[in-house]
Formats: C-alpha cells, sequence, structure tokens
C-alpha cells in the first residue's frame, strides 16, 4: 500500500503498472512459446549483425515482442551513432 | 430466438458460478425464460449457490445416459419465474460426458428456453471442451490480477479457435478504493490487454458471501450493489444497449477528497 508520505513526496507508483507491464511481456511469451533466456539470445544476434554495418548505442537498444490485435511483431529501436560500412559489405 | 451462452474463465476461483447463477437470476426477472445448466461433472456448485441443493433427484450426466428425462431432472426455482436448474453429477467423473452428447442436450434445451447458461468448470481440458460444444457464445469472467488475466487470454484464444465469436468480458471483483490508488488494474487496462468487449464489471463486495451462504443469488436483492451489476449485465446480453458501466459517484467535498488523498477514504463502491 501507498502511505501518505510516499503520496505527498510523489515517490509512490502504483503497483497496477507493474502489473500491466508483466502482464504484456507474458502474454507474448505465452503466444509465440520463445523463453527469456531465447529472446535474449536473438537480442544479441540482431545485435550483431547490426554492429557489423553500425556502430550502435547498445545502452539504448530496444528490441521486444508486442502484440497488435492479432499479431505479435517483433519492434526494435536501435540508436546509432555512426555508419561504420556504406558499402554494406561485411568487414574482414 | 435462444441462444446458448458459456461462462468460462480458465482460472478457478474468479466468480463463473456466481456469474452464472446472478446472470440467470436475472435474465429470468426480465422475464426470459433460463436454465442454468452445471457442466462441472463431480464438483457440482451451482446448486449450493442456486440454494436448490435439497431438491436435486437427477442430473446432467443422468439425463445424457437415457436414466430419465430431461423435465424430470430440471429443477425449477420458485422465488422467480422462468428459472430453471439442470445439476451436474456429483459422483461420476468429467469424462462421463462428450461434447456430442452435450450439442445434442443443448439443442434439446434451446428449444424450450430462451437462454440455456452453461457454468463451465476451471481448466482447458474435457470439461471445458463439453461446455464450449454447443455454446452460441462465451462469457468469459476475469479478475483484475496478473494470474487471471493470463489465464483468461488463453481462454478466449481458445474460445475463438473453436469457431465461435469473439467472447464478452466480465471484470469481477473490482475493488474503486484499490484502483483509484493505482494499486489494481482498472477496466481500460485489462481491456487493453483483452481486447474483447466489455459487458460487465461487478465490485468486490461482502454481499456475494453472504448471498451464497444463504443460497440467494445478489440478484435478487434490489439493493444490493453486486445485483446491480448483474441485472445490467443481463440487459446488456439481451441486446439492451448504453447502460452505463459506472454509477455515477457521490460529489465529492474538500474533506472526502482530503480522506482518500491520506488514505482513509472509503472509496465509494460502483457497480457496472
Amino acid at each position: 500500500m501507498t502511505n501518505f508520505f510516499d503520496k505527498l513526496f510523489g515517490s509512490a507508483r502504483g503497483s497496477k503498472d507493474e502489473a500491466k507491464a508483466r502482464l504484456k511481456v507474458l502474454l507474448v511469451h505465452d503466444q509465440v512459446d520463445l523463453t527469456p533466456s531465447q529472446m535474449d539470445a536473438m537480442r544479441a544476434e540482431i545485435l550483431e549483425v547490426i554492429a557489423r554495418y553500425a556502430e550502435v548505442d547498445r545502452e539504448k537498444v530496444d528490441i521486444r515482442l508486442e502484440r497488435a490485435h492479432d499479431q505479435v511483431r517483433l519492434t526494435s529501436s536501435v540508436p546509432v551513432r555512426r555508419v561504420t560500412s556504406r558499402t554494406g559489405a561485411v568487414p574482414a | 430466438m435462444s441462444e446458448c451462452i458459456v461462462i468460462t474463465s480458465g482460472t478457478g476461483g474468479v466468480g463463473k458460478t456466481t456469474t452464472t447463477a446472478n446472470l440467470g437470476v436475472a435474465l429470468a426477472r426480465l422475464g426470459k425464460k433460463v436454465v442454468v445448466v452445471d457442466a462441472d461433472i463431480g464438483l457440482r456448485n451451482l446448486d449450493v449457490i442456486l440454494g436448490l441443493e435439497n431438491r436435486i433427484v437427477y442430473d446432467l450426466v443422468h439425463v445424457i445416459e437415457g436414466e430419465c428425462r430431461l423435465r424430470q431432472a430440471l429443477i425449477r426455482d420458485k422465488r422467480t419465474e422462468n428459472l430453471y436448474l439442470l445439476p451436474a453429477a456429483q459422483t461420476r467423473d468429467k469424462n462421463a460426458v462428450g461434447p456430442e452428447q452435450m450439442k445434442k442436450l443443448v439443442a434439446d434445451l434451446k428449444a424450450e428456453f430462451d437462454f440455456v447458461l452453461i457454468d463451465c468448470p476451471a481448466g482447458i481440458e474435457q470439461g471445458f471442451k463439453n461446455s464450449i460444444a454447443g455454446a452460441d457464445r462465451a462469457i468469459v469472467v476475469v479478475t483484475p490480477e496478473v494470474s487471471s488475466v493470463r489465464d483468461a487470454d488463453r481462454i478466449i484464444g481458445l474460445v475463438e479457435a473453436a469457431e465461435l465469436p469473439e467472447p464478452q468480458l466480465v471484470i469481477n471483483r473490482f475493488r474503486a478504493k484499490m484502483v483509484k490508488a493505482g494499486e489494481m488494474m482498472n477496466k481500460d487496462d485489462v481491456l487493453e490487454i483483452l481486447a474483447i468487449p466489455l459487458v460487465g464489471m461487478v465490485p468486490d463486495s461482502e454481499d456475494v458471501i453472504v448471498s451464497a451462504n444463504r443460497g440467494s443469488p445478489a440478484a435478487f436483492d434490489d439493493k444490493s450493489i453486486v445485483g446491480e451489476a448483474y441485472r445490467r449485465i443481463a440487459r446488456r446480453v439481451t441486446g439492451e444497449e448504453n447502460i452505463p458501466f459506472v454509477a455515477t459517484e457521490e460529489p465529492e467535498n474538500w474533506w472526502g477528497v482530503m480522506k482518500r488523498w491520506i488514505g482513509l477514504g472509503e472509496g465509494k463502491e460502483v457497480a457496472g
């Protein structure tokens, strides 16, 4: 329960946001049957491929599965610092 | 035109049986001819919630196995016109019945009644398959909790896989005070996740326990806020539109605001 002081100083964030966030992740994984560790592995591999072409701000990378209507969608937000290869060729 | 509606949820203990009983009572009070069917073979409960447990002679399995006629097994609720119960067998297991037999039973009941409501057992196995076999549509009951919403999502998928139309949602055990404090998912949070139409919101209330103790569903009680929530659901089920989900709350004065702010306020319960 949030108490008076939490409310007074605005430090409380209701647990319902946590419930909602957990559910969103949970339902996607229930649907596609991909474990969180498989998801981590996929994320790492995707980043590895991108890193061949561009320098990525790894701290701010956001790659996740999302549900939109009846579809599960892989969305990614990958901030690029600079492109390292303009030719698209795989660096040796 | 008669209709068979299955009341389901996935998780046990979220209020399927209470919802079935109350919706049955509320529909009957609207003048519809209703039969509530307990499909939880081996764990019957709908009879107790309705207070009809002492009048059972025959049950659903007797009917299916041809040991009695359908009419002999139907128990009439004397408190209202047009409400009947078809009880589950208590001493058999859930494999005593199959989907084809349920389809036939539902077809026979639909010939006699406006609404056939099926109280589905918890889980996604045989009992669930039997319950949805003859249904025209489904109502999914959920409480605003992570585990319940997760299982509801699974059930919605299974209902759609069975080629039933998009189910409707009842949000049960809603606590206005916790929602206000941000400690419980609100209506919009649950709907955003489950993405099916809402047919009702039922506040968490002691009325439910009292009425279960007495075997008299809250929908009989005109003063009960839970009863009012179920009566509104019944009206929506019959196709009435634009019934508000949330009753207007008392206008708040500055003291009420202060009390709520410091966590003393009794969040006024609201019915939907």
